[in-house]
């Protein structure tokens, strides 16, 4: 199939030859911008797989040229339109969404490819982030919220019998493992043992450099559809499997090498921890109230798992891409890349979502 | 047999590993996993060569090679062309090329006769891989994709193409190798067959992400059901060649 002409309006400069769409969007510079709540979000109903491209929401940005992260596209020519679209996950983003998660539990030997195909399985919750038109069809981004219940092995029988859930054992072994802290791990074997039908593990990875003004819509289209999904799915157990109380969220931090030593000898200006993404730093430490009830750090194995996006005091994001990366890897040369897994109790969402707004439109 | 395998959760094992007749060169790095899976599979038949190159893990994209060389790229460093010197069999000629177009497990494919060479690779290298490899070299495009070594493998007894070729390509191509080739995939639907799937005449490792349907589409076509060694199976044909006369 010859390649066909770049449309004008799509036209990416530095596009790489790369076998995937993580590699090519490291090429491409996202100019920020404002999110327009265009499209209204309609109830959904059960949806048919078949359709569900019909329903993807555009996010027209508009460009708001005083975003100071401006200033990183100085050293590509133009600017490059993208408009984002919002997908429920169909099956054939099988290779995308393994692409972003392939760092989720660290360097472990997990069943990767049935994690994401029970991501791929849910298209009533769960959005994946795609660019209009886009002839390869890359991910960009996914979230999803996956009842830690519903896929355990022996109660599989209602649900297909293909569905496995082989990788939730591994996922739930391997936080269990990791868990240095006694206390915690009480807290944590009661989360993914007695109460696992109250957890829901919340999925949320994109690449480096996904326009922040995503983050609110994305989160808020989650939360909407796991409520609608308590009403709307067809049989009690999967609307029950649905009623969240805690939700399990993992990701990656970066620790100052000096921060639990009470001497304090963190540098003046230096931050003790450094979010990868703006929504960890609000689940992890909000000034007006401690949101997770559980907090547990971990060394990090995979030491290349860097994902570019500092958070500095008070709260304004720089993202750096690709080429300022040495850059980057001077500021964190005294920071060590830690796993963090947190448990965040559901009544407190919708303030989380309000936070998130805050922070982001700001 | 085709055997399904991974690397470090990474189903592009075509990337980490390159299998001919006469060796096998696997990265280094990952568990020992995927080591051992490829010494279970060809230990007793040929050596199994655990390598970096250019100080890389993803040499099977680095090198190409069939059973009479192995052509590396410039920056391969001098203790790895030695290392791998030692490794290889005396009947290996490994040779480092200068090439601008360092990924030469990307431009060419090839087999024990034929290679499949990127259109844009310099008139010295072509001659070079004539020498080395012993082939005959043809600059092709596959699918209308001109890094030939990333979308098509083939052994000597068949070969496998990016999804998307057309019929008269492929008949085109076939003429070119001599050899049965199909159109299909590998880990679930990736085009980029080479990065999938290593294979040589008697045994091929691909993605742990393939298919059933797949797997069997390459068990057809390189005609892995009933498979043995070559050497075994070229003394073999000497002797039934006698009894005719």
């Amino acid at each position: 199939m010859p390649r066909k002409p770049k449309k004008h309006n799509h036209s990416m400069r530095h596009r790489l030859v790369t076998f995937s769409p993580f590699g090519r969007s490291k090429a491409m510079a996202t100019r920020s911008r404002m999110a327009t709540r265009g499209v209204e979000k309609h109830e959904r109903q059960n949806k048919d797989l078949a359709t569900s491209s019909l329903n993807g929401f555009k996010y027209n940005m508009k460009d708001k040229i005083q975003q100071s992260d401006s200033s990183d596209d100085e050293e590509f020519e133009g600017d490059v339109q993208a408009d984002f679209v919002f997908f429920d996950p169909k099956l054939s983003d099988f290779h995308g969404v393994k692409v972003l998660l392939q760092t989720y539990l660290d360097n472990l030997q997990w069943d990767l490819s049935g994690f994401v195909d029970l991501i791929l399985g849910q298209p009533t919750v769960g959005t994946v982030v795609k660019i209009e038109n886009d002839e390869d069809d890359g991910v960009y981004s996914v979230v999803s919220a996956l009842s830690l219940e519903r896929y355990k092995a022996s109660s599989c029988f209602l649900f297909c019998v293909f569905m496995d859930s082989k990788c939730v054992l591994e996922l739930k072994d391997f936080l269990l493992k990791v868990c240095q802290d006694t206390d915690v791990l009480g807290k944590l074997k009661s989360l993914v043992g007695e109460h696992a039908q109250h957890v829901g593990l919340l999925v949320s990875q994109r690449v480096v450099n996904l326009p922040p003004q995503l983050l609110p819509p994305l989160y808020d289209g989650l939360f909407d559809e796991v409520g609608w999904a308590t009403e709307d799915e067809p049989t009690k157990e999967l609307r029950s499997s649905f009623r969240f109380k805690f939700y399990l969220i993992i990701s990656k931090i970066y620790k100052h090498k000096n921060a639990d030593q009470n001497r304090g000898t963190v540098k003046n200006g230096e931050e003790s921890v450094i979010y990868n993404r703006p929504e960890d730093e609000i689940f992890f430490e909000v000034p007006s109230g401690m949101f997770s009830m559980l907090i547990l750090c971990y060394q990090c194995a995979n030491l290349t798992s860097i994902k570019c996006f500092c958070s500095l005091a008070h709260g304004h994001s720089v993202f750096a891409y690709m080429h300022s990366r040495l850059l980057l890897m001077r500021q964190l040369k005294n920071y060590r890349p830690m796993g963090l897994v947190m448990a965040v109790e559901a009544c407190k969402i919708s303030s989380f979502r309000e936070q998130l707004h805050l922070l982001i439109d700001e | 047999m085709a055997t399904r395998l991974q690397y470090e959760n990474n189903c592009e094992v075509g990337v980490f590993s390159k299998l001919t007749n006469a060796y096998c060169l696997v990265a280094i790095g990952g568990s020992e996993n995927f080591y051992s899976t490829f010494e279970a599979e060809l230990a007793d038949v040929i050596p199994v060569v655990k390598t970096s190159i250019a100080g890389t893990r993803i040499i099977g994209r680095l090198c190409a090679g069939n059973k009479k060389g192995l052509l590396l790229p410039h920056n391969t460093t001098d203790q790895e062309l030695q290392h791998l010197r030692n490794s290889l069999p005396d009947s290996v000629v490994v040779q480092r090329i200068e090439e601008r177009l360092s990924a030469l497990g990307n431009c060419i494919s090839c087999n024990d006769h034929v290679a499949l060479t990127h259109p844009d690779l310099d008139k010295e290298t072509e001659e070079l891989i004539a020498d080395v490899l012993g082939v005959e070299v043809f600059r092709q495009t596959v699918a209308g994709n001109i890094i030939v070594g990333s979308y098509c493998t083939f052994s000597n007894i068949g070969g496998l193409v990016h999804p998307h070729t057309s019929i008269e390509d492929l008949d085109e191509l076939s003429t070119l190798l001599q050899v049965p080739l199909v159109a299909g995939t590998v880990n679930r639907g990736s085009d980029v067959i080479a990065a999938g799937l290593t294979v040589n005449d008697w045994t091929a490792f691909c993605g742990s992400d393939t298919t059933a349907t797949e797997l069997s589409v390459i068990e057809s076509v390189f005609k892995l059901r009933e498979a043995k060694p070559s050497a075994l199976v070229d003394e073999m044909r000497k002797s039934l060649i006698d009894t005719y006369v």
